[in-house]
């Protein structure tokens, strides 16, 4: 009885947070395809519209450009960060080097300095050397904000994997390069892939840096979505379909996390 | 197939020696067992043969060459872990093909040695699993084939037995017996279960706190132990050890007369076996003492008295029955090994 009903409070309270959660998502995701007319009606009963997707994807608002942008600074932010900061991970992880924990609070460290402290400095040194509105300045600052988080990340599952299989292998007679290759990045592939994703999603999401760094040429999604904000006054159907475009590929990431994260790799190496 | 010698051999953590200035010759073809308690240095020891721990000071030479500074991938050797160290990503196949694929062997070639080592250690019809759908006894059969699928000059293994169950142990031992017998490939063996040891080696050494104490054959290391750390660590049940003083030709201790040929002297550890003792209810003998236990291990029973304030252990006949407490006799058996020990040094003191 009394099992019951904890039961009973328990999916309550699931239901309220998730209702909490999921509805401005949803309203957004109606929005989206609702007429101008009805943006701030609160009824549900409307036509719905893709006109909003062909108006944001065309002049003057070029969504695709936006939407490209993104997706170079995320992919290319991602590909350099993910294999240095598996190699990092695995030094800090399996050599005891002399100030190894210092080194390793260094970057950590780096994490704690607020971005609005650092973004002018940014902006200056960019404008000297000339990259302001280039992607490659994105990609170069957001590497700077995802690795530290990303060494730290990828360390975390590579202490995981037992050092029985590494020995075994390197007296098979592999090198440490190829110990790493054939037995450590296939044990840690989980870990490493869960990594980059939390790596594409923050770097997908960064908004400070990009709005300060690029002006027409390399703006992206989320600095984008400010455009609908105009002396005309919000936009708010034509800001919900942005904002679809925005949440759409996290969402996919986030299902594909929750199938590989619960995946163990490592069973079955000792005992 | 190759000689080891170790040439004063260290390894320092700051101020404490892990392992001290060991000086040791494994022959060809040898099963060496380092045998010690947990924290003796045993495994130290084989992994600066592996090349796994940096040396501190001396050198390791396989085959007359150094590899003290060479990785463990040169060293040509094979290594069996405690806890498999197999690659749980990788089948049976992928796994003890591994060391073949890493030296370039053709891929048909590879695939028939595989099969050909896996049959010789039963694993034949589980290539294509992996690790984790494998029982404790078939993973550790794969550690095995995959040591043994190419012939190095040196096999090592790191207690390979201590995770399977005792009846399991049991008969991977005789296969390891037989499997160096049929190879006969130097081997290191690291334990600290006395029972394999005597089992498996040719010689044993045993270790304390990183120093070889005895170096030499099961039998001889059984028979007479250079002090009492062996006499104590060798043997199950272990040896008794009683302490007491020798007085004109006899070892006195309380409730205990044992002759012996020794002069006279105080502070004496005698110590026998319980397998040369014999359990006597009514004549007198050399002990005497109030039964404590009696324990029945199917063969015999192991009888233990309390002489004064040492408790003496008897392996008597599987009938022998008694009541506690009543007062026992046991017996040296003629031929028996009696061995004393001085009580401050430890050390054997020869007749």
């Amino acid at each position: 009885m009394r099992n019951q009903i904890l039961w009973l409070v328990e999916r309550a309270l699931l239901l309220v947070i998730s209702g909490i959660v999921i509805f401005p998502i949803t309203w957004m995701f109606l929005t989206a395809f609702k007429q101008p007319r009805d943006a701030y009606s609160l009824s549900l009963d409307f036509t719905p519209t893709i006109q909003n997707f062909i108006t944001v994807f065309s002049e003057p608002w070029n969504l695709g450009d936006m939407v490209f942008n993104s997706v170079v600074v995320a992919v290319v932010t991602v590909a350099i960060s993910v294999p240095c900061a598996s190699l990092a991970a695995y030094s800090f992880s399996r050599f005891r080097v002399r100030g190894r924990k210092f080194l390793f609070f260094l970057i950590l460290s780096t994490q704690f300095i607020p971005a609005v402290v650092i973004v002018l400095p940014f902006f200056l040194m960019f404008r000297s050397l000339g990259l302001l509105d280039t992607r490659i300045a994105l990609i170069i600052v957001n590497l700077a904000i995802v690795t530290p988080f990303v060494i730290w990340m990828i360390k975390g599952f590579i202490d995981a994997i037992p050092v029985d299989s590494e020995e075994a292998a390197m007296i098979d007679g592999a090198s440490r390069l190829r110990v790493i290759k054939d037995i450590v990045l296939p044990m840690a592939a989980p870990g490493i892939l869960t990594s980059a994703i939390f790596c594409f999603i923050l770097t997908w999401n960064e908004f400070l840096f990009a709005l300060i760094l690029s002006r027409s040429d390399a703006v992206t999604l989320p600095v984008g979505l400010v455009s609908f904000r105009t002396e005309r006054g919000d936009l708010w159907e034509l800001m919900s379909a942005a904002g679809v475009m925005i949440t759409v590929p996290i969402f996919v990431m986030a299902l594909f996390i929750q199938k590989h994260f619960t995946r163990g790799m490592t069973a079955g190496a000792v005992k | 197939m190759a000689e080891v010698k170790l040439v004063d051999l260290e390894k320092r953590y700051g101020e404490f020696y892990a392992v001290k200035k060991q000086n040791l010759i494994i022959e060809d073809g040898e099963f060496l067992v380092l045998l010690g308690p947990s924290g003796c240095g045993k495994t130290t020891t084989m992994r600066m043969i592996a090349g796994l721990e940096e040396i501190s000071s001396g050198d390791v030479r396989i085959a007359g060459e150094s590899v003290a500074n060479k990785p463990p991938k040169d060293r040509d050797i094979a290594m069996v872990f405690q806890n498999y160290g197999l690659y749980p990503h990788m089948t049976v196949r992928q796994n003890i093909a591994y060391p073949l694929k890493l030296r370039g062997v053709r891929r048909e070639d590879r695939d028939r040695q595989v099969q050909l080592t896996a049959d010789k250690v039963e694993l034949g019809q589980l290539l294509e699993r992996r690790p984790s759908e494998l029982s404790g006894g078939q993973r550790q059969r794969v550690a095995l084939a995959r040591a043994i699928v190419r012939t190095p000059k040196l096999f090592l293994m790191d207690e390979p037995l201590s995770n399977l169950d005792a009846k399991l142990r049991v008969t991977m031992r005789a296969e390891l017996k037989h499997l160096h017998h049929e190879l006969g490939v130097t081997t290191v063996y690291v334990t600290h279960d006395q029972m394999e040891a005597m089992t498996l080696a040719t010689r044993i050494a045993v270790m304390r706190e990183g120093e070889i104490v005895q170096l030499d054959t099961p039998k001889k290391i059984y028979d007479q132990p250079v002090d009492l750390f062996v006499a104590g660590f060798i043997g199950s049940p272990s040896m008794n050890l009683i302490d007491g003083r020798v007085e004109s030709g006899e070892f006195q201790a309380d409730g205990v007369r044992v002759p012996v040929n020794a002069p006279d002297r105080e502070s004496v550890v005698m110590g026998v076996r319980p397998e040369d003792l014999t359990i006597l209810e009514n004549t007198a003998a050399e002990i005497q003492g109030k039964l404590y236990a009696l324990e029945l291990t199917g063969d015999s029973t192991l009888v233990t008295l309390k002489a004064g304030n040492s408790s003496i252990c008897a392996r008597g006949p599987a009938e022998f029955e008694a009541e506690i407490d009543t007062l026992c006799h046991i017996s040296i058996k003629p031929g028996a090994r009696v061995h004393l020990f001085d009580e401050k040094t430890g050390r054997r003191i020869d007749e």
